[in-house]
């Protein structure tokens, strides 16, 4: 085997790797946004009592409110990221979960967020009996697994942060 | 001194509502109650004015708060006509309502409210609900967000179209559909209440 041919296997190996590699990234990149029926949405928030305190979102893409307050929820996550799980739920429509992602990515979310299926009323009520389906929706949720507060419209990071801090020290 | 006496369970009070630690509800008209401000004048994109009253048909009313900006309301809107139809085979008026108050610059001004009219050829009023005060009253929420009267203006109905926004040909429980029947047959509607995602009211700033 000569130079000539021992560079050409060299560059093919490269060109193989960097297939591989990009591949493996963009499943990474799609398994942060997971699909999510009401049932798993309830093992998944359960799993955090007694270690974490919760903070339930639910935004769309197409939300405008939720737009604006999407940075300020982040900006929470990454202040209490050892006292706060932070759980994002899209409830965008499916041809929209590209936009979704690309979002996500823009905002520098790169923890696991959700992509909610099925029907809404399951969904809606899961995630609060006293919600009633407008966007966006918040819910904290205590170390203890009891509920502080909900609401609809979004918030400003002073209010996300005054009932984040009761849910950590309840 | 006194006015500590007086002040201070004042302040306590405050303080214990603002850090109440429950769920609120968030007050949506019940069922049973009467249609509020059914009296009251609001301006069709036509420029008639009109009220729930006006439009009320002898077996009842359908207010829908629906607005021009809601992608929910757009995977809906192939359903408004053929409701419409069915209301008014069935003596019930039928009326959407704006409350878009704080977006009236953003694409929800009367003027956008007409085209949008005209491009869907809404076959019902499409008002404008001024300062979103019908929407508040009523404990509206979003759009589309439906509540349905009888003939006594009592709420019968309330909450969504249908359980699939996307897609008529995949409902499986078209709500409204089956508590306009209901209603008119006078049987009992169940649901009487449903929920479904929308988007929230831009209520006046």
């Amino acid at each position: 085997m000569n130079i000539r041919q021992l560079r050409l296997k060299y560059i093919v190996w490269i060109f193989l790797l960097s297939i591989v590699t990009s591949e493996s990234s963009a499943q990474q990149a799609d398994s942060k946004l997971q699909d999510i029926t009401p049932d798993q949405l309830q093992e998944v928030v359960d799993s955090y009592q007694g270690e974490k305190a919760v903070l339930i979102n639910v935004w769309a893409t197409w939300c405008a409110p939720c737009i604006e307050e999407f940075p300020e929820i982040v900006k929470l996550q990454r202040n209490y990221s050892e006292e706060l799980k932070v759980i994002f739920i899209s409830a965008d429509f499916p041809n929209s979960r590209d936009k979704a992602k690309e979002f996500l990515k823009e905002q520098g979310v790169d923890w696991i967020t959700y992509f909610k299926t099925g029907k809404d009323e399951a969904f809606i009520n899961t995630v609060s009996e006293k919600w009633t389906g407008a966007l966006p929706f918040s819910k904290v949720i205590d170390i203890n697994g009891n509920v502080v507060d909900s609401w609809e419209k979004k918030a400003s990071y002073k209010k996300f942060e005054r009932h984040i801090k009761t849910a950590i020290n309840p | 001194m006194k006015k500590i006496y007086f002040v201070l369970p004042l302040i306590c009070a405050l303080f214990l509502i603002a850090f109440l630690p429950l769920e609120k509800p968030m007050d949506e008209l019940s069922i049973g109650a009467k249609a509020p401000m059914a009296d009251v004048e609001v301006t069709d994109v036509s420029g008639e004015k009109l009220t729930l009253n006006d439009v009320a048909r002898k077996n009842g009313l359908l207010v829908n708060f629906s607005c021009n900006t809601c992608p929910w309301v757009e995977a809906w809107e192939d359903r408004y006509n053929p409701i419409a139809k069915l209301a008014k085979e069935n003596g019930i008026g039928i009326i959407a309502l704006n409350p878009n108050a704080g977006y009236r610059n953003k694409g929800e001004s009367l003027k956008d409210m007409k085209e949008r009219a005209n491009q869907s050829d809404y076959q019902f009023y499409y008002a404008l609900d001024k300062g979103a005060k019908i929407a508040k009253v009523f404990g509206a929420t979003r759009t589309p967000h439906i509540f349905l009267f009888n003939s006594d203006m009592e709420l019968v109905y309330r909450g969504a179209i249908d359980d699939n926004a996307k897609n008529a040909d995949k409902v499986e429980q078209p709500y409204l559909k089956n508590a306009i029947k209901d209603l008119v047959m006078g049987n009992q509607i169940n649901p009487q209440t449903t929920k479904s995602l929308g988007c929230t009211i831009k209520w006046p700033r």
